[in-house]
């Protein structure tokens, strides 16, 4: 289970020249501050999928950023079984595993090695280290090419690999930043089957994502965000019920663009 | 911390092309530049040592001797000309159109006997823009007449042996150098080391420093590993280390290639020279030098990492450490300058100082109690700039941006 309470993050603007035509129109842009994220409240309990929605620059990556404790909050709560994280970044390290959707792989080094080095950092022994690469291999079918080097792979195997090393210390939480984003079909059918595996496990995943069939098909909860601030949190049924059977015209009503 | 050192070692040693440049190049390069001067130099200078010269004498019947012994010589071929003396535009536009390498002009005045006539003046034309031996190789000709000229003037006037020593050279100063072969030649080589060993760590420690800063947030890789749970601090000192290693190593494989060629090269002529040089050098001061090496690869390593890890891509860390290396040979090249001593002001130059204590331990003349401050600044400075390093690390606006 893991709560996120009043969430906030501002940015300092080094050089208000720079920014660029949307930015200097954002509401969220006072003075020398950019408040990127301003009140981002949701829960996900375990077994539970939860995707996140909301426009680009909306605060998303921004929030779960804050989540896997990347980025420092500047108020608010992240309760991960009650335990607050913020105060304590390593315990969120132990407890979240993160994928970030720009994320790469050590090039020169095989997809065993890059999911082995994020193992030992988490201090993982080697037994359970192999033992965990096997069960992922299995998974998500890794082994053809498991001990190749990882700048040959094509984004699909990129991809798998990434995963297996996020999950690699059986976090309680998953969190996923856009995982989807740049696949082909094949490769994005791979981490929708891997979301439905940590479902059964009951392990609670957050997702964010601008695919509405995505979220259709893997959610329970949803979450929209917009300008920073939570303008929807509610079970996916009250979210389709926002507006007559598309998805699409519910997000739109959310962020009051309809 | 030596969990990320291993991996990024391991990295390093899958990368070709840093590879390449840190260990391949000093050990090809090298020999190749300095084997390939030697060569096409010593070729010229042999080349205009031994080539067959072209001349025309104005004015021969003055000084038949002269012009009989001139032409004797097998590599130089006479032309003749009917230009006079006079006539410097025709004497130059021989000399341009290159029909002769030189014209020498014996005026109307020339004679054996110094006594009655003085000193005698030859001129001498020639294009001396080049590389040319024309001066020398006439002057191995004209100085024995010119002795044998003096010495019958000696005879006629009667003068004895002894005297005509102190005609000659009225004052002779004996000078006798209390500098042994290790301070003369540590005085004229000793600036050179540091130099050498100072922009060698720098450049070998760059590329892997590119590589595990900027690298990483080029290839989204250090946002996973920021979230990972290892204390940033061990995060830094991984990659530090890896840093300073690669430097170290780069440049010891450069001067090990560097020594091991300059013996092959040399053909075994100096190695009795260099054997006795570095006997003189004992293994304290050998240590010595490398330890005051260590906080000098601290600070490069630290402010490479520094400048890679805020660079968003390979490229601009590349653009942030160029100027890096031209700041840093300012002060060893001022080190390297003549006269310049490590005492006062100079002691306190960060840098500076070390190449001076490295230039005194190698000439043997080190003070030694001067190597505690200089040692405890620079570590002192190493420290502040791997405290920055860290604090660095854990800005968010230096990692994000």
């Amino acid at each position: 289970m893991i709560e996120i309470k009043q969430l906030a993050k501002r940015f300092t603007v080094e050089n208000p020249k720079k920014l660029s035509e949307q930015e200097k129109k954002d509401p969220r842009l006072k003075g020398r501050f950019f408040h990127s994220v301003q009140n981002v409240n949701f829960s996900c309990n375990t077994g539970q999928v939860l995707g996140l929605l909301g426009p680009n620059g909306a605060g998303k990556t921004t929030t779960l950023r804050m989540l896997s404790s990347a980025l420092k909050p500047d108020s608010g709560q992240i309760l991960i079984d009650g335990e607050d994280v913020v105060q304590n970044p390593i315990l969120a390290r132990q407890k979240i595993g993160f994928l970030s959707g720009s994320t790469g792989l050590y090039g020169r080094l095989s997809g065993r090695e890059n999911i082995e080095y994020f193992g030992k950092l988490h201090g993982m022994n080697a037994q359970s280290i192999n033992d965990k690469i096997e069960e992922l291999a299995q998974l998500l079918d890794l082994s053809t090419f498991l001990d190749r080097r990882s700048e040959n792979y094509s984004t699909g195997m990129k991809q798998k690999v990434s995963i297996a090393r996020a999950v690699v210390h059986s976090p309680k939480v998953v969190v996923l930043d856009e995982p989807t984003t740049g696949l082909d079909i094949m490769a994005t059918q791979t981490v929708i089957d891997f979301i439905q595996t940590l479902k059964v496990q009951q392990t609670p995943v957050i997702f964010s994502t601008h695919h509405l069939d995505e979220v259709k098909e893997l959610c329970d909860t949803v979450t929209v965000i917009d300008e920073g601030t939570t303008k929807f949190n509610g079970d996916l049924d009250s979210f389709s019920a926002l507006a007559d059977g598309s998805l699409h015209q519910s997000f739109l009503t959310t962020i009051g663009k309809v | 911390m030596w969990l990320v050192f291993r991996k990024e070692i391991k990295e390093l040693l899958r990368d070709r092309k840093t590879l390449f440049f840190m260990i391949a190049l000093p050990l090809l390069l090298f020999p190749l530049i300095f084997g390939g001067v030697a060569y096409f130099s010593g070729k010229a200078i042999e080349k205009a040592q031994t080539k067959t010269l072209n001349y025309a004498i104005i004015g021969a019947e003055n000084a038949p001797i002269l012009s009989a012994k001139i032409a004797e010589v097998d590599d130089l071929s006479q032309v003749n000309t009917d230009l006079q003396s006079g006539n410097e535009t025709g004497i130059k536009a021989l000399i341009t159109s290159e029909t002769v390498d030189f014209v020498l002009v014996i005026p109307a005045t020339f004679s054996d006997d110094i006594l009655s006539v003085g000193q005698n003046t030859l001129t001498l034309y020639l294009n001396d823009a080049g590389l040319n031996m024309v001066q020398r190789r006439l002057n191995k000709i004209i100085d024995n007449i010119a002795e044998s000229n003096r010495d019958q003037a000696f005879i006629t006037l009667g003068i004895s042996e002894e005297i005509q020593k102190g005609l000659l050279e009225p004052i002779l100063v004996d000078k006798v150098s209390t500098a042994d072969k290790r301070e003369n030649i540590g005085e004229k080589i000793g600036g050179l080391i540091p130099y050498i060993i100072f922009i060698l760590c720098l450049q070998g420690a760059m590329l892997p420093a590119t590589d595990i800063g900027a690298g990483e947030k080029e290839r989204g890789t250090l946002e996973t590993l920021l979230i990972s749970p290892i204390p940033r601090n061990q995060l830094v000192m991984g990659k530090f280390f890896t840093i300073a290693f690669a430097g170290v190593t780069s440049a010891m494989v450069t001067v090990g290639s560097l020594f091991v060629w300059g013996v092959v090269l040399s053909q075994g002529m100096a190695i009795e020279l260099i054997t006795e040089f570095m006997g003189a050098i004992s293994a304290v001061d050998f240590l010595l030098m490398f330890a005051m090496l260590v906080p000098i690869v601290a600070i490069f390593a630290a402010v490479l990492l520094s400048m890679s890890i805020y660079a968003k891509s390979f490229k601009e860390a590349q653009g942030y450490m160029t100027p890096l290396v031209f700041i840093v040979i300012i002060p060893i090249i001022l080190a390297m300058l003549p006269g310049i001593k490590l005492e006062g002001i100079y002691a306190w130059v960060p840098l500076m100082n070390v190449a001076l204590a490295i230039k005194e331990l190698i000439k043997g003349t080190m003070d030694y109690m001067a190597l505690i401050p200089i040692f405890l600044s620079t570590t002192a400075i190493a420290g502040l700039l791997i405290a920055f390093c860290i604090y660095w690390f854990n800005r968010e606006k230096v990692l994000f941006r």
